[in-house]
């Protein structure tokens, strides 16, 4: 006890007092938010128990559900003619390419020749079809310039191409050519971008600076942290010139997505560089040498985050930005029935990011505010455990159920419908009413435990009850609410069933509007288990194919999500216990 | 008066008490359940201003309900409900209508276990402050470095304020929620045997930052040493099984008791 006295003097009365009225409001506010959300969720709760007891039957529409085609091919081949039809300079080349394709047919030589005109629009695709009764659809095929086409067969037999005139493709130096013939295949293909890699120069040097500020963070050592240490004065300036950086990526780009990635990166790589420069700044404050770096380490990279985003920004930056990655199978909508390996996943993967995304936004506020008041606010009476009861069971009801629910609520018109009809908006509102009862679980689980005496400590210095929460008890109970609300979405994300009910369409051949059941417009989407469901229920293989690429697809996106949950939990958990 | 409990003779605790100092929180036949069970019996005692109060007794006995009772801390307990008054001055702590917040901002509370808020150490001290003020930064700062000075962690913590404060030892921690107490500067300081989970070194130096704090606040200490009562405090009651047998000065209690009981408790002789 070595400790100087302080003057024993009471002086804290002199600060500007806070306001008791404005804190009063504030308080019937918030808590009275957090009650109505919480009772819209538990409203919403008990309508479904009322709409499962009460035997309800059910009128109208499922939604169109289109016949599959009856046609069967026997074979198929794709080939692909990849031609530079460009000279070094650029220039389109004029001149006609011929190809003369032959094969055998019932033991007769087929001959067929074909005429390629190059085109200098963009964007021209034109493919050739060969079935047994017609032979070759068209004799003249017009493409345009560094377009791939497609030559596609329903012959059982293989087909020879030759090229007979015009420029040799892909040729090398002794003029023999590289892609001697086509390209048969009967995988589905994951393709990179057709262009090649494309370097933007501002997006490279976005993600440069990014993976810079990550390594350094990652691996402080004492040379890359003198470099830090050089902005020193020149914070302002510095910042402004990331933002400019990222503001002129963004025009550069004409906001494609890896001109927002690239923006992003420069502002994470900035304020990772601010603050660890903010860190050292401390740090030498506090009279230790560059050198204690694992010092360093605990007072920037875990606080904010900043590390983990930059973790995050930079991995997804990798893949679109240095390798450009773009797959036509996540890119491409759905062609038709006979392209089964031009067709995509487009349309269902946004119908289920929609949905998705509409019912995080619907059911999560919601869900953490019933679990709030139903742990923090509600006296322990009988009907608040009813209510957790029901709650309880609810997380136990079967998908199909929900799916009944969303069609009498939602999409139907009239009695209690709000008639959406078999909308993305009706979706994902059914979605997140199936949510919302795991999600209260888990976030009421994660709000029991955070420790009684937390919450005694923040009463004690004269907190009010929305205090408590807001300030610690929401804080504490993060990880386990954000976990607990991810695993929640990638649990319905995986649903078919109750989508099937509120009218997911089988075919979609454009982009889902996610608003079309309020304002009109197209309705149809799909999301990815019903299309893999409907793929798989197709006769001809290639689909089948090409639903296995699709539950790929699905499993690396609930990984993803599952992924995103263990990150942020393990974040907070560090914050909260380092 | 006097009733017969499990074969103990309890003698009733209403009596009239003197004290030397100006009295700053008046108990008056305080009676408390938790559900069905009765926890407190028509506890009675006045606690004096600027000086120490110490609550003893064995486990069950009621000191941690009463002290808990004191700033409505039971309040957080759905099972309880008591009778009775607490009075400081002439604001009536036990009213319906009391303001909850601006008691606790009056009465401190300092836990048995150490329970710091899982923030930096500079906003687990600013935090209560910040709640009830609005300093400017620089007035934060010197009320931080004050309350930790005072509260005696300074010098250890003085070039960490801002790792977390659940990163300091036991000791450190409990040091740093007294800090956080006296930072909004109460008027009363409750401490539910701080010393009970700490060796003792950091017993020792809690022990002299309360006599210390004596000279500002008012404290009332539970405790379960009874050294620790004789040392730090000027008042001591002694409870045993809901009542207050005996209350009286310190040098009283453990020199000459009125009471049976208290003297066979204190001496150790006890049951």
């Amino acid at each position: 006890m070595k400790e100087d006295r302080v003057a024993p003097l009471k002086d804290i009365d002199r600060l500007k007092k806070r306001s008791r009225s404005r804190r009063n409001i504030v308080e019937k506010g918030g808590s009275l938010t957090l009650a109505t959300s919480g009772l819209v969720g538990l409203f919403f709760l008990l309508v479904l128990v009322w709409q499962i007891a009460l035997p309800t039957f059910i009128e109208g529409e499922t939604g169109e559900i289109y016949a599959a085609s009856e046609f069967i091919p026997v074979s198929e081949y794709i080939m692909e003619w990849d031609h530079p039809n460009v000279d070094e300079n650029g220039a389109i080349l004029t001149e006609v390419i011929t190809l003369k394709l032959s094969w055998e047919e019932n033991g007769k030589e087929q001959n067929q020749d074909i005429e390629i005109r190059i085109l200098p629009e963009r964007g021209i695709v034109n493919d050739v079809y060969i079935n047994a009764s017609t032979g070759v659809s068209t004799e003249v095929l017009e493409v345009s310039k560094k377009a791939k086409f497609h030559i596609y067969s329903t012959l059982e037999v293989p087909i020879n191409v030759e090229q007979t005139t015009g420029p040799v493709p892909k040729a090398d130096a002794t003029g023999q050519p590289l892609v001697s013939s086509f390209v048969v295949s009967a995988d589905v293909h994951l393709l990179a971008d057709d262009e090649g890699i494309v370097f933007e120069p501002l997006e490279l040097l976005a993600w440069g600076s990014l993976l810079a500020t990550t390594a350094v963070m990652t691996f402080p050592k004492p040379f890359a942290l003198k470099q830090v240490q050089r902005i020193k004065g020149k914070e302002k300036p510095a910042k402004y010139l990331f933002l400019a950086l990222a503001a002129a990526t963004l025009v550069a780009g004409a906001f494609s997505f890896s001109s927002i990635l690239g923006a992003l990166c420069f502002l994470i790589a900035s304020t990772s560089l601010l603050r660890m420069h903010e860190g050292l700044h401390r740090l030498l404050g506090q009279g230790r040498t560059i050198a204690e770096t694992d010092r360093l380490v605990h007072s920037i990279t875990n606080r904010d985050g900043v590390l983990m985003w930059s973790r995050m920004v930079l991995f997804v930056a990798t893949l679109f930005i240095p390798f450009a990655i773009e797959i036509p199978f996540l890119t491409e909508r759905y062609q038709d029935i006979f392209q089964p390996y031009a067709s995509g996943i487009r349309s269902a993967f946004f119908g289920t990011v929609w949905v998705m995304s509409i019912a995080m936004i619907v059911s999560i506020p919601v869900s953490i505010g019933a679990a709030i008041y139903l742990e923090e606010y509600a006296a322990p009476t009988r009907t608040t455990k009813l209510i957790q009861a029901l709650v309880t069971n609810l997380a136990g009801v079967p998908s199909i159920v929900f799916g009944m629910f969303g069609l009498a609520i939602f999409v139907k018109q009239g009695g209690i419908g709000m008639g959406l009809g078999p909308s993305i908006l009706a979706a994902g509102l059914t979605m997140g009413v199936m949510a919302m009862p795991i999600i209260v679980l888990a976030s009421q689980e994660a709000l029991r435990s955070v420790p009684q005496s937390l919450r005694e400590s923040a009463y004690g210095v004269g907190c009010t009850r929305w205090q408590v929460v807001k300030d610690h008890v929401l804080p504490s109970a993060m990880p386990g609410i954000m976990t607990g609300s991810i695993l929640a979405m990638s649990r319905i994300m995986g649903e078919a069933a109750p989508l099937v009910v509120v009218g997911a369409a089988a075919l979609v051949l454009f982009d889902p509007e996610p608003l079309a059941g309020l304002t009109g417009g197209n309705v149809n989407f799909t999301v990815i288990p019903i299309q893999i469901y409907f793929w798989t229920s197709e006769p001809d293989h290639a689909w089948h194919s090409m639903a296995a690429a699709a539950s790929i697809a699905l499993i690396v996106l609930l990984v993803a999500m599952n992924s995103i949950a263990i990150i942020l939990r393990q974040h907070f958990r560090r914050r909260l216990n380092q | 008066m006097s009733e017969e409990i499990g074969g103990e003779i309890v003698p009733d605790s209403t009596r009239e008490l003197e004290i030397d100092n100006e009295v700053d929180l008046m108990i008056e036949d305080l009676d408390l359940w938790y559900g069905s069970k009765q926890a407190l019996y028509g506890v009675s005692l006045p606690i004096a201003k600027n000086s120490v109060t110490a609550l003893i007794g064995p486990s069950g006995c009621g000191k941690s309900t009463l002290l808990r009772t004191i700033n409505r801390m039971n309040d957080l307990i759905p099972i309880c409900h008591y009778e009775g008054k607490i009075t400081k001055g002439d604001i009536e702590i036990t009213a319906k209508d009391a303001d909850l917040v601006e008691i606790r901002k009056n009465i401190g509370m300092v836990f048995q276990r150490p329970n710091p808020f899982p923030k930096s150490i500079y906003d687990n001290v600013g935090y209560g402050v910040r709640l009830h003020h609005q300093p400017t930064r620089e007035e934060l700062d010197a009320i931080v470095e004050k309350s930790l000075r005072r509260a005696a962690i300074w010098k250890e913590v003085a070039d960490r304020l801002h790792d977390l404060g659940t990163s300091l030892s036991g000791g450190q921690q409990q040091r740093l929620c007294i800090a956080r107490t006296i930072a909004i500067e109460p008027d009363v300081i409750l401490m539910d045997e701080p010393c009970s989970a700490l060796d003792p070194i950091a017993t020792a130096a809690i022990e002299e930052l309360i006599l210390e704090l004596k000279k500002d606040f008012t404290v009332v200490i539970v405790t379960h040493s009874m050294s620790q009562a004789a040392r730090v405090s000027d008042y001591t009651g002694f409870m045993y099984l809901g009542r207050m047998v005996e209350f009286n000065k310190t040098d009283k209690i453990f020199s000459d008791p009125d009471q049976e009981l208290t003297k066979r408790y204190i001496t150790g002789r006890f049951g």
